[in-house]
């Protein structure tokens, strides 16, 4: 059990016993209060728990990795009591990846999930409007994900036409 | 009627016989000699009369001098290029000497100048405000944005080159060009609409 954050003792040991099944604690990394892997399942519920017992009022980035076999979705909450950062990563698999949406817990989560879908491919279940950010509708590549390639702007273009 | 009036308007008259106006028999005589306040009119019902008598071919010069003297680009701005067009409608390098004055709306421009990085998602607007504006039209590419996608040429999100949207009749090179240089690509377009006498 890595070296624990005395303001979140007593949350830590909550939030284990109260998703025995669905939380690991990680090793702590530099700025982070702790980190914490959760579930793709009940991301949603440690998340709503995490805001009203935990009082991570903040959502301050949704965002992912392609780590090539698989993917990992990033949640960093702040904590104005704490005055600190706690992060949540849930894995999902590169094919079809679907993790619930957290916009009804941090209205907030709108716009970076959409980025995250844009970017990684990743389908947030229960996002009120899950559409594309900063490439244009019917564009049909997740350029962050590991698999596209850095084409020739010939074939970049051909591959972007949209319309 | 002072002197120095008659004179300004028979030299503008002249200056457009000599450069675009071949044919000699062409009725400029009759423009010339009008009261300057009443120049407008008299021009329009002149230009009218002519077309009506089926003389268009010598009433296109007097269009094309008209039109490549007084191009309005359309007031809007992509990227840090949009901060040298706008330099170069300022005090400073004032591109209004040469009668091209910035307009914010399409239906009342002639002239597209593409000013910095045109990402895919913003291709749909420039195509829509490019057919917007009314006939006839130019564009420019200023920048090496505008020209070939600049230094996010092999970026998934940038339109290499905004020839492959609209129409390019004069490329400006440099990122970015200085205010200078947009006038000179002005200035090369106009000389490009002469040439064209069109
Ligand atoms: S050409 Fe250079 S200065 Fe102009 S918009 Fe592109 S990056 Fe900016």
């Amino acid at each position: 059990m890595p070296e624990e954050n005395p303001p979140l003792r007593p949350l830590i040991p909550g939030i284990t016993a109260q998703f025995p099944q669905d939380v690991t604690v990680l090793p702590r990394r530099k700025d982070m209060l702790a980190v914490l892997k959760v579930t793709p399942a009940r991301v949603a519920e440690v998340a709503k728990y995490l805001r009203d017992v935990g009082s991570f009022e903040h959502c301050a980035l949704v965002s992912g990795v392609d780590w090539v076999d698989h993917l990992e979705v990033l949640y960093h909450l702040w904590s104005d009591s704490l005055k600190g950062y706690i992060e949540l990563t849930v894995d999902l698999p590169s094919e079809d990846p679907h993790v619930p949406s957290v916009t009804e817990i941090w209205r907030g989560a709108n716009w970076h999930e959409r980025e995250t879908w844009d970017m990684l491919g990743v389908r947030f279940d229960g996002h009120p409007d899950l559409r594309r950010v900063l490439m244009p509708e019917g564009y049909q590549f997740h350029p962050l994900r590991k698999s596209f390639e850095l084409h020739e702007p010939e074939e970049l273009e051909v591959k972007a036409r949209h319309v | 009627m002072s002197d120095s009036e008659t004179s300004g308007t028979s030299k503008i008259i002249t200056h457009v016989r000599e450069a675009d106006a071949p044919e000699p028999e062409v009725p400029f005589a009759e423009i010339e000699i009008v009261q300057s306040k009443e120049f407008i009119p008299v021009v329009k019902e002149n230009l009218t009369g002519m077309i009506q008598r089926g003389m268009e071919a010598a009433v296109k010069p007097v269009f094309n001098w008209a039109g490549r003297n007084s191009l309005f680009p359309l007031h809007w701005g992509l990227a840090c290029c949009a901060i040298e067009f706008a330099a170069g409608f300022g005090a400073r390098w004032d591109g209004e000497r040469f009668g091209v004055v910035p307009r914010s709306s399409p239906r009342q421009c002639d002239l597209l100048i593409v000013n910095g990085t045109v990402t895919w998602k913003l291709s749909h607007k420039l195509i829509t405000l490019w057919e917007q504006m009314p006939e006839p039209k130019w564009a420019i590419a200023m920048g090496n944005c505008a020209t070939g996608g600049g230094p996010f040429r092999t970026a998934y999100s940038v339109v290499p080159g905004v020839d492959k949207l609209v129409p390019i009749d004069v490329y400006i090179a440099g990122c970015p060009p200085r205010p200078e240089a947009m006038l000179d690509g002005i200035l090369r377009l106009e000389r490009l609409i002469r040439e064209r006498r069109g």
